[in-house]
């Protein structure tokens, strides 16, 4: 369950899965809080590598807490992101199109401003 | 202990030899904690103490895609087998199961990996699809199904190669290659095959593919394709999760499969497995095993132009770390 909205969260995305995911099963015993300098760390670069992708599409994604992502486009419109599985859902449903990396304009235009 | 279970689910198309294949590993004293899950009893019959028959039901989604359907059918046997387990009733290693000749893998795989409680209780180990050495051929030119089934597997079986000369079964094994390079393809005759190649770990280990071969031989781009790629620098983790979840999100349908070992710069690959939608928690290995280190990825799609993969890895080379290399694309030989 999510604290911030109560929202049930049924499923962890696989970009989210812990990849030391079998040693820490193994583990005996468990500090709080362990671990999540690295997770927060990843969460920021996801967010700073996933805005180069979106900046193509007017869209901007915010760390929200730690917790979720917010997506929002230069309207105003937002929408609360839980993972990656979700995100390109919100992002094509706000620019109406289908965010997709194979599009070669996409592409051309990310070429040139990260290539 | 990690403290899941592993699954084995074994595919094929009808007559293929599962239940033989089965039959024969059920028997070994090794793996006799073994639960097994059928759809449905075949001529060769097994006889095990732990068998749950269940009749196939889906559970329909909304969303519609096909590989996202919940096998409720599935979930509860798992369920009830886990509860037995737990009031110590037997004891358990592993579950088996077996698939009727026409299912398709994906749904199973989507069902114990989206169940709340089976994801942390099961793992999918290993998926074996057998193909029968004298009519899987056949199969495959006819049923599209029996094509999904291989592109899904990790271990191939050909079965029956006592029935057919062995220049059939050495020119199979070269096709199947083709259409699916991550897979490991074995062989039995009259059902005789190490357990350990059923149970065993599927998904850890990849084989290396050493070979090149161009664009030239494309059929048209509708048909199945298999492209594999190798990176000679680590790869980002973080970006290359949002490139393959953009393109599941906009493409899942066509990706038949993904398997690869991912250089991310550490002391181990990251194992990545998925089917369509569906990717299996991806996990870290502690080493590379005395190979060299460099990452190597296969993706099986149907109705998309490798070409245009390989120019979207070009075009995010820059956030991803590195460059896609291209090892070899093969069409589909049926």
């Amino acid at each position: 369950m999510c604290v911030l909205c109560g929202e049930l969260v049924m499923n962890v995305h696989w970009t989210d899965q812990p990849l030391h995911d079998s040693e820490y099963r193994r583990k005996t015993r468990i500090v709080a809080g362990e671990g999540q300098r690295t997770r927060r760390r990843m969460r920021i670069k996801r967010v700073a590598v996933a805005n180069k992708i979106l900046s193509y599409y007017g869209l901007k994604l915010q760390d929200w807490n730690g917790s979720k992502y917010i997506l929002s486009d230069k309207k105003g419109v937002s929408g609360v992101v839980n993972s990656l599985g979700d995100m390109w859902k919100i992002a094509s449903d706000m620019c109406r199109r289908t965010l997709d990396p194979l599009d070669e304009n996409f592409l051309q235009a990310l070429g040139k401003a990260h290539g | 202990m990690d403290n899941r279970k592993a699954i084995t689910i074994v595919t094929g198309f009808l007559g293929s030899g599962k239940t033989t294949v089965l039959a024969r590993v059920l028997g070994d004293e090794r793996f006799k904690n073994t639960a097994a899950i059928i759809n449905e009893f075949g001529e060769a019959g097994l006889d095990h103490r732990l068998i749950r028959r269940i009749e196939e039901r889906t559970r329909l989604l909304s969303g519609g895609c096909i590989c996202c359907n919940m096998r409720d059918d599935l979930i509860n046997a798992l369920k009830e087998i886990l509860n037995g387990y737990e009031r110590g009733e037997f004891a358990l290693d592993r579950v088996v199961i077996e698939t009727t000749g026409l299912a398709d893998p994906a749904p199973i795989l989507f069902s114990i990996l989206m169940d709340p409680l089976l994801t942390n209780r099961y793992f999918v180990a290993n998926i074996v699809c057998c193909l029968d050495a004298a009519n899987g051929e056949l199969h495959l030119k006819n049923n599209p199904e029996s094509l999904k089934q291989i592109a899904a597997a990790d271990t191939i079986i050909i079965t029956k190669t006592d029935l057919v000369e062995k220049e059939i079964v050495t020119r199979m094994r070269e096709r199947l290659n083709r259409l699916n390079p991550a897979a490991k393809i074995f062989q039995a005759a009259n059902g005789k095959i190490n357990p350990e190649i059923i149970f065993g770990d599927g998904q850890n280990r990849m084989e290396k593919i050493y070979r090149r071969e161009n664009f030239s031989e494309m059929k048209h781009a509708d048909d199945i394709h298999s492209l594999s790629i190798k990176f000679y620098d680590a790869l980002d983790w973080i970006s290359f999760g949002l490139w393959m979840s953009m393109l599941l999100y906009a493409h899942g349908e066509k990706m038949l499969r993904i398997k690869g070992m991912v250089d991310v710069g550490d002391d181990g690959p990251i194992v990545i497995n998925g089917v369509q939608h569906i990717i299996h928690p991806p996990h870290h290995l502690e080493d590379w095993n005395g190979e060299e280190r460099n990452s190597q990825i296969v993706f099986i799609m149907k109705g998309l132009d490798p070409r245009r993969v390989i120019e979207s890895l070009i075009a995010f080379q820059k956030i991803l770390g590195s460059a896609p290399v291209i090892e070899e694309v093969t069409s589909n030989p049926y």
